[in-house]
């Protein structure tokens, strides 16, 4: 059988072009729709930069990311670069269709590259099994577009305030799109961020469902329900027990000991329900997820990235949330900028709280208030100190503060900069008491 | 799993489980949605595609990935570059020239050891002959992009099979696609809805009333005082209420008096309970009947008495169901689960205990209702999961493919009321008639992989033209009617000017601008969409689409014309 034609360009082994290899994508390439922009310059000008100078980065090798790298691939792009820094799991084998049984272990990165280049050729994946946060400013400015698929929010946080960082108003090249999908079940999301011109991550983090968190005391005297049994082997008696022996919850003896620990418990107390998934769903905070639903947002996403780059048809403007329980459901809006968002808005977020709050009342409300979610926040007012997390011996210092009220440190009107070592940026508060 | 009073702990240790088997790890985050039951439902599934298209192979890499038992692709084309291009289930080194049939179940393969899979690289028209019988073995059949005059032949074929399986009738072109789903009846009895059944707090039953009226609160230990469960503390404070007002608030002002006498139960700002039992007041004034969905379904059973003899097993249910909400207090089935609440564990469980004794006594009664109404054969497991997910079954009375096609008063008002959604249909519509009438093959189709650029330019078919394409929209609606900026819109997608003239000149003589364009990432959206829809006609456990679900990828958005 014949084989698309072999070339060598630039002394690589490169196969070119076979003829009609882009049948399909050329079709609305090489013409524009009614509701095309009329900047759209159909024919080799928009191919030629699709297929020899757009750089995109996949952050994520995970349910979305097999899927956007295949996409993105299959639709032209040649130079795709990916991050992740997970190895691959046998759960993962239901969705992520790029990895096999004798994968497992692996890291997801390199393989899912490896995969993608195989199949389809001339394409070059370029991997880094490892963390975002490992990547300064000068590797993020390489890149034209950046799609995500990750299911962390931090890992959310970063990259988002990292680009909006980037971002310099004398640059046009400093700003890259960055288009994020997310799934969960039969559910999921795409949206298109323009980094300091839309709405950002960060403006919409109160859209998010809040996690379940059980009391303490619940958990610690009046269990009810078989999660609550589960949280006390996970909480309590892990650390009681084990000491300084950390919890791993991929390792299935340590599942097994939480779960033998949390039947018991329920078993005492009559509470029904307590398995060994169940165990291993609350301990990993585990997310349905099917291959699906994968497909769907992560297309959905590589679609943007496609008309971004080559202006074949208007981009998502900004919000596309998908239902898919119950028929198939979609709202496709615009999420609008927050004056006040601590990433793109550059206003102080006004707070008002009761004159009897101490310091830690506060770092509480930060950590567990929807639209800032801040873990381990430092709090600092001009050039004093309120609260450290770190240094040890800044926290140690500062750390008789945190019982204080907050009025005794902070006026009324005061301003507050809140940091943490997760998030590259800092939050301005403005403090009024009521 | 339950245990009994009398095991000791180790009789506790040994029915304890240890780490899942590799199966069950591996569809792990699927089978935390739809469980074993739907798990075996797809592992019993035989699924037809017929094409080998990009599409087709996105849906099936997500129906084969979750484990589906069988599939087969129907094609009988040769893998051509421009499929290599497209479509990540065929191989560039080796599917060239060879049947796409074959190269697509080959690498579909690869995804999953568990799943069987076939190729037929017969032609479509030679197993139409066939009639009826090489369909009726399969669970659902999803056809793509096949033309008019097949799926015309196709769809009554499977439609006069009673129990044959449901046809998923998939067109794309370009950034456009849409689905229609044509079925019978579609059921969901294990029902995942989000709303929450009944607490009967208006219509406490015995047990539940008594343990609310012979709590002592006033002399009530506190911290027994603070770990009332909220259903309690409504129960008391609604019959309190009424004993008082002699019936229910009903007024915003009385609702809210109601409210405020909650509150005033609380002894110490600190009692979360009846807080809760306040943010909870609603369900003490709201009246726990039928929900609509439940009464339209009754609404379509015949009337009571009419024997039910030879009829589905879901009709025969409905009308138990039905018989027990006749009698008083006219409410559904008892659900023996309790949401969480602020309570302690004695309190908690013990009314999760007044529950569920309850409910097993409501269940025993529908089980008779199911016998008197002639289900005696209806598995046990089935009428129980009926009576549990009673408020949230769904049943669905599906359409015939083409029926909206052929209404010609429903097509002109839906283009009133929908008319993006409509426009995009009746536009796939047309291309679809089109094609028909002039197949354009891909100039290399013939698998002559040696045809030369020139060559296959002198060979290119006539393109479909927006003239040709509004004709026939116009034919289809009538000649009267006016066709809107959302038609242009969705016609132009498929057939615009090479220079814009679109603008200019009406759009008329202007060539398609991606007629047959089957792009990597519709072609991913929908495969995503398409194996959604199946998975939940297999499992029968979601609701799928009734009607005809419009894609634009364009601007983004998705649509249903009912």
């Amino acid at each position: 059988m014949a084989t698309p034609d072999v070339a060598r360009v630039n002394g690589s082994s490169h196969r070119t072009d076979w003829h009609d290899r882009y049948y399909h994508v050329d079709q609305v390439l090489d013409r524009p729709g009614p509701r095309t922009d009329p900047s759209f310059m159909a024919g080799a000008g928009v191919k030629e930069f699709l297929r020899t100078q757009c750089k995109i980065l996949v952050i994520g090798a995970g349910g979305l990311g097999c899927e956007i790298l295949a996409n993105l691939a299959l639709s032209g792009f040649k130079d795709i670069h990916v991050i992740d820094m997970d190895t691959i799991d046998i759960s993962n084998l239901n969705r992520q269709f790029l990895f096999r049984p004798k994968d497992v272990g692996k890291p997801k990165a390199l393989v899912a590259a490896e995969y993608i280049m195989k199949r389809v050729p001339g394409v070059t994946v370029t991997p880094y099994f490892g963390k975002i946060q490992d990547k300064d400013d000068d590797y993020y400015m390489q890149f034209n577009l950046v799609i995500c698929g990750l299911d962390s929010v931090e890992a959310r946080r970063w990259i988002n305030a990292t680009l909006v960082n980037l971002v310099d108003p004398e640059n046009p090249e400093s700003l890259k799109p960055l288009i994020d999908g997310g799934t969960e079940g039969f559910k999921g999301q795409a949206r298109v961020i323009l980094p300091t011109v839309t709405s950002c991550y960060e403006c919409s983090l109160d859209m998010l469902n809040k996690p379940t968190a059980f009391p303490i005391c619940t958990i610690a005297n009046t269990p009810r329900l078989p999660e609550h049994c589960i949280e006390w082997a996970s909480v309590l008696e892990w650390p009681r027990v084990q000491g300084e022996k950390k919890m791993d919850t991929d390792d299935p003896e340590h599942i097994q000991w939480l779960y033998n620990i949390a039947s018991a418990r329920a078993k005492e107390f009559k509470i029904e329900g307590v398995t060994w998934q169940l165990t291993q769903g609350v301990v990993k905070n585990i997310i349905p997820a099917i291959a699906s639903t994968n497909a769907i947002i992560a297309a959905s996403c590589c679609n943007e990235a496609f008309k971004i780059a080559t202006s074949s048809a208007a981009y998502l403007n900004n919000y596309f949330m998908l239902i898919g329980t119950d028929g198939v459901y979609s709202y496709t809006f615009e999420h609008e900028k927050r004056d006040d968002c601590p990433v793109c808005g550059g206003e102080s977020l006004e707070v008002s709280v009761p004159r009897s709050w101490t310091v830690e009342r506060l770092i509480e409300m930060l950590v567990e208030k929807q639209d800032i979610q801040i873990k381990k926040p430092s709090l600092s007012s001009g050039a004093k100190h309120i609260y450290f997390q770190a240094p040890k011996q800044l926290e140690e210092a500062t750390r008789p503060n945190l019982e204080k009220p907050l009025v005794d440190l902070v006026p009324d009107g005061g301003d507050i900069t809140v940091t943490a070592s997760s998030l590259p940026f800092s939050l301005s508060l403005r403090v009024t008491y009521v | 799993m339950s245990f009994s009073e009398s095991q000791d702990i180790e009789g506790a240790t040994t029915a304890i489980q240890s780490q899942p088997d590799n199966k069950t790890r591996r569809y792990d985050r699927q089978l935390r949605l739809w469980a074993a039951s739907g798990q075996t439902a797809l592992e019993q599934a035989r699924v037809l595609l017929i094409s080998a298209s990009a599409l087709s192979t996105s849906t099936l890499k997500n129906l084969v990935l979750p484990g589906v038992g069988h599939f087969t692709i129907l094609d009988s084309a040769l893998t051509t570059p421009a499929d290599i291009g497209n479509n990540f289930f065929l191989d560039p080194d080796a599917s060239l020239g060879r049947h796409r049939a074959d190269e697509a179940v080959r690498l579909l393969l690869e995804l999953n050891e568990g799943v069987e899979g076939v190729a037929d690289t017969s032609d479509i028209e030679s197993v139409l002959a066939q009639g009826p019988s090489y369909f009726s073995a399969f669970t659902l059949v999803i056809a793509v992009n096949l033309p008019q005059s097949i799926i015309e032949r196709l769809s009554p074929l499977l439609w006069d099979i009673p129990t044959g399986p449901p046809l998923i009738v998939v067109r794309s072109a370009g950034f456009l696609a849409e689905f229609f789903i044509q079925f019978h009846d579609h059921d969901v009895i294990e029902s995942h809805s989000e709303t929450a059944p009944s607490l009967r707090v208006d219509k406490p039953f015995p047990e539940l009333l008594n343990h609310a009226l012979q709590l002592d609160l006033k002399n009530m230990d506190p911290t027994d005082h603070g770990h009332i469960p909220y259903v309690v503390i409504l129960v008391r404070a609604l019959e309190d209420w009424k004993r008082e007002h002699g019936a229910p608030p009903s007024t915003y002002a009385e609702k809210r008096a109601f409210k405020e006498s909650v509150m005033k139960m609380q002894r110490h700002q600190d009692e979360e309970n009846f807080e809760e039992a306040a943010a909870n007041a609603y369900r003490a004034y709201t009246s726990s009947t039928i929900p609509s969905s439940v009464q339209a379904l009754f609404d379509t059973l015949p009337p009571p008495d009419t024997p039910l003899d030879g009829q589905r097993h879901f009709s025969i249910l409905l009308s138990a169901l039905r018989a027990f909400t006749s009698e008083p207090p006219h409410v559904l089935p008892l659900s023996a689960t309790l949401p969480d609440m602020k309570s302690d564990t004695e309190n908690y469980v013990a009314l999760q205990n007044i529950y569920r004794r309850r409910a097993d006594e409501e269940r025993a009664v529908f089980r008779q209702l199911v016998r008197d109404a002639g289900g005696a054969d209806i598995p046990a497991e089935v009428v129980d999961l009926f009576c549990k997910n009673a408020h949230a079954i769904a049943g669905l009375k599906g359409a015939r493919w083409g029926d909206l096609d052929t209404d010609r008063e429903k097509l002109v008002s839906r283009l009133q009321t929908a008319p993006r959604e409509m426009a995009t249909h009746i536009a796939l519509s047309a291309l679809s008639a089109w094609l028909s009438l002039n197949p354009i093959t891909q100039t290399h189709a013939n698998g002559n992989a040696n045809a030369s650029a020139q060559n296959a330019a002198s060979l290119a078919p006539p393109l479909p033209t927006a003239e040709a394409l509004l004709a026939i929209v116009q034919g289809v609606v009538g000649i009267d009617v006016e066709l809107g900026k959302e038609v242009h819109d969705a016609v132009g997608e498929a057939y615009v000017s090479p220079h814009s003239a679109w603008r200019s000149t009406h759009h008329l003589h202007d060539s398609a601008r991606a007629p047959t364009a089957d792009l990597p990432n519709v072609a991913a959206f929908m495969g995503g969409l398409i194996a959604q829809e199946a998975i939940k006609m297999i499992t029968k456990q979601y609701v799928p689409v009734n009607g005809h679900c419009v894609i634009d990828l364009v601007d983004t958005w998705t649509g249903i014309i009912a």
